[in-house]
């Protein structure tokens, strides 16, 4: 019931978002409307950043009290995660068309969020490759740890290497380079993706403790 | 610059599309489990 409520509030701000940026977002002056990417762009990596740090807390927390609960909860992170960090990939490769003149460039933050990507790929075959579970739960939870040590350098990328991509727009030394709508409906379209992560999160782990008791 | 709405639609429409997939699998996989437990019922 819970998670039905979640998800409609999700679907809520996802159109609240979804209006916002196309209707009440203002034009961007030098990059056109095709700038109206940011808002499922900056969104989707954020909201892949979270799951990622909830795997590595699911992770750690396996590891230290073998409890199955933490597992589920990296598992159930470590999915929408990869969704969302493809989201992030591909949105950004089809607005640095029009921008950059090309779909792919071996670019800092593009590489090393590619790598965070194949990281958490390899993390989901991996717990498909393993049937006992304590060894399944242990093998994931280290790939799940060190996996996140690429979160930072993701994100810090523009600002310790030359990169073609643009500095952060959020979470980022200094403010924003932008108006304060932009960053208002920015802000709409982050938590709306928090919410469908929320949503997501709440369904995979109610499912995976299912399979968990139909398998026991 | 021009507005390239293609791109813009493209974004959101591929995004669209990964997000329902991947609630009707989880609306799937939900609903065959709960088949399957009622079926161990008695």
């Amino acid at each position: 019931m819970a998670a039905r409520a979640l998800g409609w509030l999700a679907v809520l701000a996802l159109i609240a978002g979804l209006g916002a940026a196309f209707g009440w977002a203002p034009r961007e002056a030098a990059q056109g409307n095709v700038q109206r990417i940011m808002y499922l762009h900056v969104p989707s990596v954020l909201t892949a950043y979270l799951a990622f740090l909830l795997v590595f807390v699911g992770s750690v927390g396996y590891l230290l009290t073998r409890r199955p609960g933490w597992d589920r909860l990296a598992l159930s992170a470590a999915e929408p995660g990869v969704l969302f960090t493809g989201i992030t990939i591909a949105s950004g490769s089809i607005w640095g068309k029009p921008t950059w003149g090309t779909w792919w460039t071996w670019d800092a933050r593009l590489t090393s969020t590619a790598v965070l990507f194949l990281v958490y790929v390899g993390y989901l075959l991996l717990r498909g490759m393993v049937d006992e579970p304590d060894r399944r739960a242990r093998a994931a939870a280290v790939v799940g740890i060190l996996g996140a040590a690429n979160i930072p350098i993701v994100h810090f990328s523009v600002t310790w290497w030359r990169a073609l991509h643009q500095p952060a727009a959020i979470l980022g030394p200094g403010s924003a380079p932008m108006p304060l709508w932009m960053k208002v409906v920015l802000a709409l379209n982050w938590l709306a993706f928090t919410l469908l992560f929320a949503y997501f999160l709440t369904r995979r782990i109610e499912i995976a403790r299912i399979e968990e008791s139909h398998a026991g | 610059m021009p507005d390239n709405w293609g791109y813009v639609f493209s974004a959101y429409g591929l995004a669209a599309v990964v997000l329902l997939a991947y609630w009707r699998r989880l609306a799937g996989r939900a609903k065959s489990l709960a088949g399957r437990g009622g079926r161990q019922g008695p």
